[in-house]
């Protein structure tokens, strides 16, 4: 017999309680799983936004819903490219749902010639030139049959392709370019766009041009680590709180769960608590019993939980609207919070019923059988 | 074994037992009155009374599962009213049988047995070990793996018992231990109790409303509505310790 056997014989002996309270657990840590790979998604994918090419500084607009609904006025980028710790600046506009076929492909409205689209490697035809044209990228083509000379509908314009390119981004593989003036006419935002990238002068330490930037363009969000991206859309940041939000109740629900389930078996074996208590087992004992009981239907219910959360992130992507642009993370450190949640529900839900158990009296309980 | 700094120590003929001007009340319902008696190390006591009279209570007083109202209670010197850890004395000093055996139906018959050892932090392969060697003693040899539930209600009182004897106490308190067996399982459990008194010269008290076993025992005490009312000795039996 091992110490953890009189626990699991328990468990055995009452597999259905154990079952529904992991299968609760399960629901909860889930939902976390899901809640917590999305956010990590959204802030990958605004991250990336922020690093569109080789630039220093993505500027947004303070306060959008997410990094595609920020819009900043197009005269702000000859502003900024006056400005001496300004190496270059462009400005994006970008458009999403709006390739039929496609709903998930981003159109990211560029000038030509800028840093930005200077890099892209063409497998076939060439950059656009006409207000009408559209280079795809080589993970969008095949999946739109589309090749150079096709017609490709992009909200209500019909665009000739005109040349198939790799950059080595997924987001912008998996998408289009056009001339930003006819994404702006496409969105509707003549003179604007979504947001401005910047290369810094040699020298010049991001850090400080976040400095230089607040003081003299006030009403811009300045993201310069990819960590903080998030912060550029107020949909990311509300997933985020949510997140926080929905780890705490199922700490409190989950705990709860626990403590009811662990109350009653402690109330059930009353008689069993006494009788180890009279054969000399003393009150920690007992409590760790019924603590590593509760931490046990926890971890089970925590990796139910994680195998079905990952499943479930998708679905949520999808339920938000998001498979555009956010595709889920389900990384280590995800995985990892969530069953350190299930650990803690655990023990916290079973500090009370452990306390119970410990002080059972021995004599009571077996006078009154 | 471990063995705390409370409890008495260990001997080849049992503990003495010492109970002294011993009342007890449950609330108001004051159920024992000013108890006075002694045991001898490895004497077999029956305490005997209708049901109802104080017996059990007694027991569980000096298994130290309770505290006394008033007066004391000495178990090899040791006051187990005022232990510390009375956890630490019921492991090392003492084994109870109780009339429904309550052996864990989840555990197996050899892990009942190893609960008392467990608690003492008594290493993994010698648990085992001794309690195999302990069901081979009380004639359980081989049911180890097997649950209590397929016991019959004598194998499963003598399981029990080597329940009682796991850590090798000094005093074995016994509560009905043939109440609920027919009487040829209730004549094995006697014999048991007299030859673990003989062999290993344990101090044995049980308690009974049975007077037919007084006989087993080496002296009787009588329990009425919580009053010692009769000592009597029932037969010279020396202790002659084997260990």
């Amino acid at each position: 017999m091992t110490g953890l056997t009189p626990t699991l014989s328990s468990l055995r002996h009452r597999p259905g309680r154990a079952v529904l309270t992991a299968l609760g657990l399960a629901l909860g840590i889930a939902t976390i799983v899901a809640l917590l790979a999305v956010s990590a998604g959204a802030n990958q994918t605004a991250g990336k936004f922020v690093h569109l090419g080789r630039s220093d500084l993505g500027l947004f607009q303070k306060d959008a819903a997410d990094p595609t609904t920020s819009v900043l006025p197009e005269s702000l980028i000859a502003q900024l490219r006056r400005q001496r710790w300004v190496a270059d600046a462009m400005g994006l506009q970008l458009l999403v749902e709006e390739v039929s076929r496609a709903p998930g492909a981003i159109v990211f409205g560029a000038p030509a010639g800028s840093f930005e689209t200077s890099r892209m490697v063409f497998s076939a035809g060439r950059m656009f030139g006409g207000g009408d044209e559209i280079v795809l990228g080589d993970q969008l083509a095949p999946a739109l049959h589309a090749h150079v000379g096709d017609l490709v509908r992009v909200g209500r314009r019909r665009m000739r392709v005109v040349g198939i390119y790799h950059l080595g981004v997924s987001e912008q593989d998996s998408g289009a370019f056009v001339p930003l003036s006819a994404a702006q006419a496409l969105s509707g935002h003549a003179q604007e766009v979504t947001s401005i990238v910047v290369k810094l002068a040699p020298g010049v330490r991001p850090a400080a041009a976040r400095r230089l930037i607040a003081a003299r363009f006030p009403g811009l969000l300045v993201i310069d680590d990819p960590d903080e991206a998030l912060r550029a859309g107020a949909n990311g940041q509300l997933i985020s709180n949510v997140t926080l939000v929905i780890v705490v109740l199922a700490l409190l629900i989950g705990g709860i769960s626990v403590m009811n389930t662990m109350l009653l078996s402690v109330i059930e074996r009353r008689t069993e608590f006494a009788l180890l208590s009279a054969v000399g087992w003393s009150g920690p004992q007992v409590a760790n019993l019924v603590l590593t009981e509760g931490v046990i239907v926890s971890v089970l219910g925590a990796a139910a939980g994680i195998v079905l959360g990952s499943l479930g992130a998708n679905l949520l992507i999808r339920a938000l609207g998001a498979q555009a642009f956010v595709s889920p993370d389900i990384s280590a450190w995800v995985l990892g919070r969530a069953l350190l949640i299930g650990i803690l529900i655990g023990v916290l839900g079973g500090l009370y019923p452990a306390w119970r158990a410990a002080h059972v009296s021995p004599a009571r309980a077996l006078a009154q059988q | 074994m471990t063995q705390g700094p409370q409890s008495p120590s260990r001997s080849a003929t049992g503990a003495s037992v010492s109970v002294a001007g011993v009342s007890h009340a449950y609330g108001d319902v004051e159920v024992l009155h000013d108890v006075n008696f002694a045991v001898q190390p490895g004497e077999l006591v029956a305490l005997t009374g209708p049901s109802g009279s104080g017996k059990s209570t007694l027991l569980h007083l000096m298994g130290a599962l309770d505290r006394p109202t008033q007066g004391r209670i000495l178990v090899a010197d040791v006051d187990v009213g005022e232990l510390r850890r009375p956890a630490v004395f019921r492991r090392t000093s003492v084994g109870f049988v109780f009339q429904l055996h309550y052996l864990l139906p989840t555990l197996t018959v050899q892990q009942n047995v190893e609960l008392p050892m467990a608690a003492a932090r008594v290493p993994r392969h010698e648990r085992a070990a001794r309690a195999r060697a302990l069901l081979e003693e009380v004639g359980l040899w081989g049911r180890g793996r097997a649950l209590p539930s397929e016991l019959s209600g004598g194998e499963r009182q003598r399981v029990a018992l080597a329940r009682a004897l796991a850590n090798q106490p000094p005093l074995i308190l016994a509560d009905e231990p043939t109440g609920s067996l027919d009487s040829a399982a209730a004549d094995s459990v006697w014999r048991l109790l007299e030859d673990l008194r003989r062999r290993r010269g344990t101090t044995v008290v049980v308690a009974s409303h049975d007077r037919s076993l007084i006989p087993h025992a080496d002296r009787s005490l009588q329990l009425v509505e919580g009053r010692l009312s009769e000592v009597s000795a029932v037969q010279p039996r020396p202790c002659t310790a084997e260990r």
